[in-house]
């Protein structure tokens, strides 16, 4: 299929202790398509986020990503077109909100503009434009990211996503550490954007009704294997059952 | 039940009392060793003598022999004209003057082969503060010498940190060597590798800068690296997600997090070098230090007394500043 954006051919990998973190999935991923992971604590959600990445090194099994030939350690070319979006925001602390957002284009910025913090007019531009996209137009931007509340360092997290261009948004667990309302803002907010911009979502979450109101698909995770792969509005209460056990 | 009053362990027993005593005699037989009884003996004399229970104390005799030499402090500086190089009477410093004092000097009569006094008039120029600018002179360079210091240590820690995180470091030989050289050059205290650095740089500033910016540069080094190796991954992470290479990492995500520490840090190496500083010239490290041997080598207590008190104002003047700038930094 042409439409394929990154597939992933039986990942395994087991953590020192002997625990499965991934036990032969496969997933693929289609342009435009927003997926989400449901699955307990330690179903290995977080580990199939950072293997794409290449974060944690596989075991077993391939990454393709708009190509027939795997990606095998050189996850440069895969790293500039994806954008991650963290349960902890993993914001840069003590830094401003410009800089957190503009981190998101590093690849396109040179060293020594990197070095005096010299960000160019264009990219700040767009992170302007960015930040009243995220519904944050109001903010200074001078301000550090660490005197913001959750739901606005988030939000200030999606800009730097954004801000890359990517073809495929990574999100481990983006609203856990959020309230329910701000939660839900979030999501709708990274659905809203995704559809516009024509970008795909891989997102782990938690709560399943979050999950059907905000993914296309809807995977489930146990013990490292996919137990269920299928449209959101098809998932049935057995499903569930099989991954919250 | 049973599983749980095991677990309800009492905080002492046997053990801990075992280990108790096992201390005390380490303590008791460590104080013996240097000699912590005559310093109590010595004191409690000292005590006795100062509420007049007591004629005299070695703690009070040793100390008022100096304290009654030390004071009052020297500020001016009288110097023989004689031995000034083309001296000029009509054109002396400004604030100056001269003095005519009777000196008198002792020679041997070689016909008679004895003792003979002489007394003369010797015209001296008495500068007032004349003392005090040289010991101003001398702080100066000091300072000079702390602030270089630091710089270099600075400079040479930069290189020792990363190279000492284990998360940055290329590989576990590098890290293994640069771990050993920032041990090394902590361990080696300054008053000792000054004396190194005496023979290579010769007596002077120069080897009091090399020996305190080494020493200190293994703190940096040390310091440096642990944060580094502490600070949060979560940024750093997200900066390796999008492709971004170590430096840049380093620079853009732990930096920031590390800055407030890292200026304490040095502002306390500046601090400590500050006072290094004057005690490094003790054993040829140049600055105040020289001339604070040079003086109390010829028993001149007064001018010991100057250069003592100036060290303190100039030391307390510098914590307070550094105090300031460490809380506005850190605060912000």
């Amino acid at each position: 299929m042409t439409n394929k954006l990154l597939t992933i051919k039986s990942a395994k990998k087991k953590y020192d202790g002997g625990i499965n973190a991934l036990d032969g999935v496969n997933i693929t991923i289609h342009k435009n398509e927003i997926v989400a992971i449901l699955g307990s604590s330690g179903a290995g959600k977080s580990t199939l986020i950072r293997s794409i990445l290449g974060l944690v090194a596989l075991d077993e099994g391939a990454i393709f990503f708009k190509s027939k030939t795997p990606i095998v350690n050189n996850f440069q070319l895969l790293r500039s077109s994806i954008s991650t979006i963290y349960q902890n925001f993993n914001l840069v602390s003590r830094s401003t909100v410009l800089t957190n957002i503009i981190l998101g284009k590093i690849l396109s910025i040179s060293s020594w503009r990197i070095l005096f913090n010299a960000w160019p007019k264009g990219i700040q531009m767009e992170a302007l434009a960015l930040l009243k996209e995220v519904g944050l137009e109001d903010i200074n931007l001078n301000k550090r990211v660490e005197n913001l509340s959750g739901g606005q360092q988030q939000r200030i997290g999606i800009a730097r996503a954004l801000i890359g261009d990517p073809e495929l948004i990574l999100a481990d667990e983006p609203v856990s550490s959020l309230d329910p309302e701000t939660a839900k803002e979030i999501l709708k907010l990274l659905k809203m954007t995704a559809k516009k911009k024509k970008i795909s979502i891989l997102c782990s979450l938690h709560q399943v009704e979050f999950a059907k109101y905000f993914a296309d698909r809807i995977i489930g995770m146990n013990n490292g294997k996919i137990i269920f792969d299928k449209a959101s509005n098809k998932l049935s209460k057995l499903d569930l059952n099989k991954i919250y056990k | 039940m049973k599983k749980f009053k095991e677990d309800l362990k009492p905080p002492f027993n046997i053990k801990s009392l075992f280990l108790i005593i096992l201390l005390l005699m380490v303590f008791i037989i460590s104080a013996q060793r240097v000699g912590m009884p005559d310093i109590i003996e010595r004191l409690y004399e000292s005590s006795l003598d100062l509420v007049g229970i007591k004629d005299s104390s070695k703690i009070g005799n040793g100390l008022s022999r100096i304290s009654r030499e030390m004071w009052p402090p020297v500020i001016e500086s009288k110097k023989d004209t004689n031995l000034i190089l083309n001296f000029d009477s009509e054109n002396i410093p400004f604030n100056s003057y001269i003095e005519k004092s009777l000196v008198k000097s002792y020679e041997i009569n070689p016909e008679t082969l004895l003792l003979e006094s002489t007394e003369e008039n010797i015209l001296f120029l008495v500068e007032p503060f004349g003392y005090l600018k040289t010991v101003i002179i001398k702080i100066i360079e000091s300072i000079e010498i702390a602030f270089w210091a630091s710089f270099i240590s600075i400079i040479l820690s930069i290189p020792l940190a990363y190279y000492s995180a284990k998360n940055y470091t290329p590989n576990k030989l590098i890290y293994f060597f640069s771990r050993s050289s920032v041990s090394a050059l902590r361990a080696i205290p300054e008053l000792i590798s000054v004396l190194f650095m005496v023979l290579a740089f010769g007596f002077g500033p120069a080897a009091g800068i090399m020996a305190l910016g080494l020493h200190s540069a293994g703190f940096l080094g040390k310091f440096f690296a642990e944060d580094i190796e502490n600070s949060d991954k979560g940024p750093q992470e997200a900066l390796i997600a999008l492709g971004a290479s170590k430096w840049k990492v380093l620079k853009l995500a732990v930096l920031p997090q590390v800055m407030p520490q890292y200026v304490a840090y040095m502002l306390y190496i500046l601090d400590r070098n500050l006072r290094m500083a004057t005690v490094i010239g003790l054993v040829g490290g140049g600055g105040i230090g020289q001339e604070l041997k040079g003086r109390f080598d010829l028993f001149e207590y007064g001018h010991v007394t100057t250069i003592i008190i100036v060290i303190f104002i100039v030391v307390f003047i510098f914590d307070q500043i550094s105090a300031k700038l460490r809380s506005k930094l850190i605060g912000n």
